[in-house]
């Protein structure tokens, strides 16, 4: 019951929305969003589940006056602020919209903007060139660069066209990292079918609880 | 005298008749160009659309020829629909002389439907041409998906093939991973220095392949740190996510005959945002200093972000993604990392099972077929046979 | 900026830096924006879910116009809920093994479809020709090839097949290193951005 209810559920809905994807006529097409759409219903009641993770978390440091039990209060108290004025104004709410435009929007736009100095940080440390496999990453991560810019066209302006920055930049764009791609994606895509036919006919059981998929 | 006293007025009315001509021409022109009608397009065929879920037809119709459009030029096309052949039409809608089909949907299945193409041209519209009926009907096989039904059949057929092989007692090669040999080693290393394991299964559904792929991972790490008596910490983007986590690590706590050492506090629910997620993620860094980080999942850009703040903390880094766009950043930055099909191998390469690593070979299968394939498709491309080519091209 | 946008900004300004600061270590400010952003977030997202999926995904179909079907995924959803209970929490591998049946099902086709399929018929749809496309065509197909066979598990790397491995993986590692440099000047538009906002705000502030 506890594994092979689960595991027939698995086998039933996976193998319908294989069928389906190849079944047009709107009584499969009908499922197909009534089940998609269930999922997300999961979802919205698994929520609750993920916030009483969080409060559980905070709420034990609170009371025990742990380490950092301050900004734990924070949390909760950040938590029911916006929940009970969302609940009470909606999300057109002109309070609820402020709220996320000058309390979560800023900080989400400045954890974006860390990028720009991470990567900075991260070329800095691939251009210390570890192995061969770096220095290829390095030199072609430079080059890409300069050749997006204006000073890559003036930096090899003397050379002949075809060894020009911008020119070399296109290539390395047009071909190996296209290429690059390609592979990955089939291989990926190749991994993907494997894996989830694998979870459709019960050999790969972990998401059950850690057997590692043993019969 | 006579004859010129004739010549005269006979003369005079010339020039008048003469004169009058280009009018009355012109009024016979006009009168015909208030009497002339635009051409009528030809051949109104309707049809049922193929591969669709029904209610739709596809109306398709051949303008007038060269000759006739040279006479009068049409502008555009109206299509009207009835229920009966005869009418009454509705206008349903008006078209550029350009398109020489309309799909119409809609209409209910197995009803019959009718439609009248007019052209048009300067205000004036043509009597039109009625098609025979059409009846919509959806398909119960979409024809254009037949190639990936057959590469489906035919991987699962190779895959269970592999896998009952496999447990026939066949042994099957595969070579090293450094990434993957690594974690072992990684959660060792955790232990010596007495600090926790962190692991991100990263921030997609717990739907996506990747994530669960990465449910794998960690029940691997799992075990070991339960035998290690380490610990590890699994903050959750998604709450489905947690919940599994949350199984998978009580289970392998429960199989050592721990389940009192099992902290559920140690998997749990950060927030469903983004950057949030992130930078709560690098506080935990920067306090509980772990010792190692396994990012494995489904990655965006605050992967390097992560791996960064991971570095500076002074962890080793494990990463594994199928984000194309990510793996870059983890590359740079991370001392080990799992490319793409790498993380969807991880299972077999962890559990050594028979039946996982007769999948691995059918994926390798896979591949060797996608080689031939496109060695075979570049030929006959570059000999100008595209059809081949075509054949991938489903909708 | 009236007052209100004045106190607004300002507060936006306060947790931005509060932000920035993480890049010279952890410290009391970084924390407390973490932390308050973590359950602003939540509270935020929660409500956006409620409003904008439950009222209309279960609330309206069950109580308003009273489609019973709905009653299955709404079980299904509290099913979850038995995570709470040590004793019941293994209920919930129903939800989820409907939750992952459903993705696995959809992930299979559509994993071929978008990546083996698309990726297949780009690669061999050109022709290989004497000029520059077409020669470029051969270098992206050679590379292609090479990059699969570094993927492939089950045949040791040696000899003629390590040597084509070899390739492979410098052609990945030069085509991540491209992507990589085509990323660097968005990321530092991000920061730009962040940059004129203090700007415009300390303006505001002292500049009238």
């Amino acid at each position: 019951m506890r594994r092979e209810v689960p595991l027939l559920i698995v086998f039933l809905f996976g193998l319908f929305m294989i069928v389906q994807y190849f079944i047009p006529h709107a009584k499969f097409a009908f499922w197909y969003q009534e089940f998609n759409n269930w999922t997300i219903i999961i979802g919205i009641f698994t929520m609750i589940v993920g916030i009483g993770s969080l409060l559980s978390v905070h709420y034990s440091k609170i009371r025990f006056r742990q380490e950092g039990w301050g900004y734990s209060l924070v949390t909760i108290v950040a938590l029911f602020g916006m929940a009970i004025v969302g609940l009470l104004g909606g999300t057109e709410g002109d309070l609820f919209l402020k709220l996320y435009r000058f309390g979560l929007s800023p900080v989400t736009a400045t954890m974006f903007s860390l990028l720009a100095f991470f990567i900075a940080s991260a070329a800095y440390r691939a251009f210390r060139a570890r192995n061969v496999i770096s220095t290829l990453l390095l030199a072609a991560a430079v080059v890409v660069m300069l050749g997006r810019v204006p000073i890559g066209e003036i930096l090899g302006g003397w050379l002949p066209r075809w060894l020009q920055l911008p020119n070399i930049a296109d290539f390395l764009l047009n071909v190996p990292n296209v290429a690059a791609k390609r592979a990955i994606y089939i291989g990926v895509g190749l991994g993907v079918a494997a894996v989830s036919l694998k979870i459709i006919l019960g050999i790969e059981r972990t998401w059950l609880g850690g057997d590692g998929g043993k019969r | 005298m006579d004859r010129v006293k004739f010549l005269i007025p006979t003369f005079i009315l010339f020039i008048i008749a003469i004169s009058c001509v280009p009018a009355a021409a012109a009024d016979i022109v006009a009168d015909s160009a208030i009497a002339i009608l635009p051409p009528n397009v030809s051949d109104v065929i309707v049809s049922d659309k193929p591969n669709d879920p029904g209610g739709t037809l596809v109306v398709e119709w051949i303008l007038p020829d060269s000759a006739a459009l040279a006479a009068m030029p049409i502008k555009g096309v109206n299509i009207y629909l009835s229920g009966n052949h005869d009418g009454p039409f509705e206008l349903i809608t008006s078209l550029p002389k350009s398109a020489l089909h309309y799909e119409c949907s809609d209409l209910q299945d197995g009803e019959s439907y009718y439609f009248k193409v007019t052209a048009t041209a300067n205000g004036l519209e043509s009597d039109g041409i009625t098609s025979a009926a059409g009846i919509p009907s959806g398909q119960w096989f979409n024809t254009e998906r037949l190639p990936i039904l057959i590469v489906v059949i035919l991987f699962s057929i190779t895959a269970i093939t592999f896998i009952i092989k496999a447990r026939g007692g066949y042994d099957f090669y595969v070579r090293p991973i450094a990434g993957i040999k690594a974690v072992d080693e990684a959660i060792g290393r955790a232990t010596e220095m007495g600090r926790p394991i962190l692991y991100v299964p990263g921030l997609g559904s717990a739907a996506d392949v990747a994530t669960i792929a990465a449910f794998t991972i960690l029940a691997r790490v799992a075990k070991k740190v339960v035998e290690y008596n380490t610990r590890v910490i699994v903050p959750n983007y998604d709450p489905v996510v947690m919940a599994i986590c949350q199984e998978v690590v009580k289970e392998a706590y429960a199989s050592a005959g721990k389940p009192e050492l099992y902290d559920p506090k140690d998997v749990y629910f950060i927030t469903q945002d983004q950057f949030p997620y992130t930078a709560a993620v690098n506080g935990v860094m920067l306090r509980e200093k772990p010792a190692t980080n396994f990012y494995m999942g489904m990655f965006y850009a605050e992967s390097l972000v992560l791996a960064e703040t991971g570095f500076v903390s002074g962890s080793i880094q494990i990463a594994g993604t199928d984000q194309l766009v990510q793996i870059p950043f983890f590359v740079s930055v991370c001392d080990f990392v799992l490319m793409g099909e790498e993380l969807y191998a991880a299972s077999a390469y962890l559990s050594r099972e028979p039946q996982q690593l007769g999948t691995l070979k059918a994926q390798d299968l896979g591949k060797v077929t996608v080689v031939i394939l496109i060695i075979i498709g570049v030929i006959l491309s570059t000999i100008g046979m595209s059809g081949f080519a075509n054949w991938f091209n489903v909708g | 900026m009236s007052t209100g946008q004045l106190i607004g900004n300002g507060i936006a300004a306060f947790l931005t830096l509060c932000i920035f600061s993480f890049l010279y270590k952890d410290n009391p400010f970084y924390k407390f924006a973490e932390r308050l952003v973590a359950g602003v977030a939540t509270g935020y997202f929660t409500m956006l879910l409620f409003w904008t999926n439950f009222i209309p995904k279960v609330w309206e179909p069950l109580y308003e116009r009273h489609e019973i079907i709905y009653i299955i995924p709404t079980i299904l959803g509290i099913i979850m809920w038995t995570r709470f209970s040590k004793k019941w929490a293994w209920v919930s591998r129903y939800s989820i093994a409907f939750y992952i049946g459903i993705g696995s099902g959809v992930a299979v086709t559509l994993a071929l479809y978008t990546y083996l399929f698309k990726q297949l018929q780009a690669t061999i749809a050109f022709p290989i020709s004497m000029d520059v496309a077409g020669i470029n065509q051969l270098l992206v197909v050679v590379a292609v090839l090479a990059s699969l066979i570094y993927f492939f598990f089950s045949t040791p790397h040696k000899g003629a097949f390590g040597v084509a491995s070899k390739l492979g993986i410098y052609v990945i590692m030069i085509g991540f290193g491209a992507g990589f440099g085509l990323t660097v000047m968005g990321r530092i538009a991000l920061l730009v951005n962040r940059v004129i906002f203090l700007k415009g705000y300390l303006i505001a502030l002292f500049g009238g």
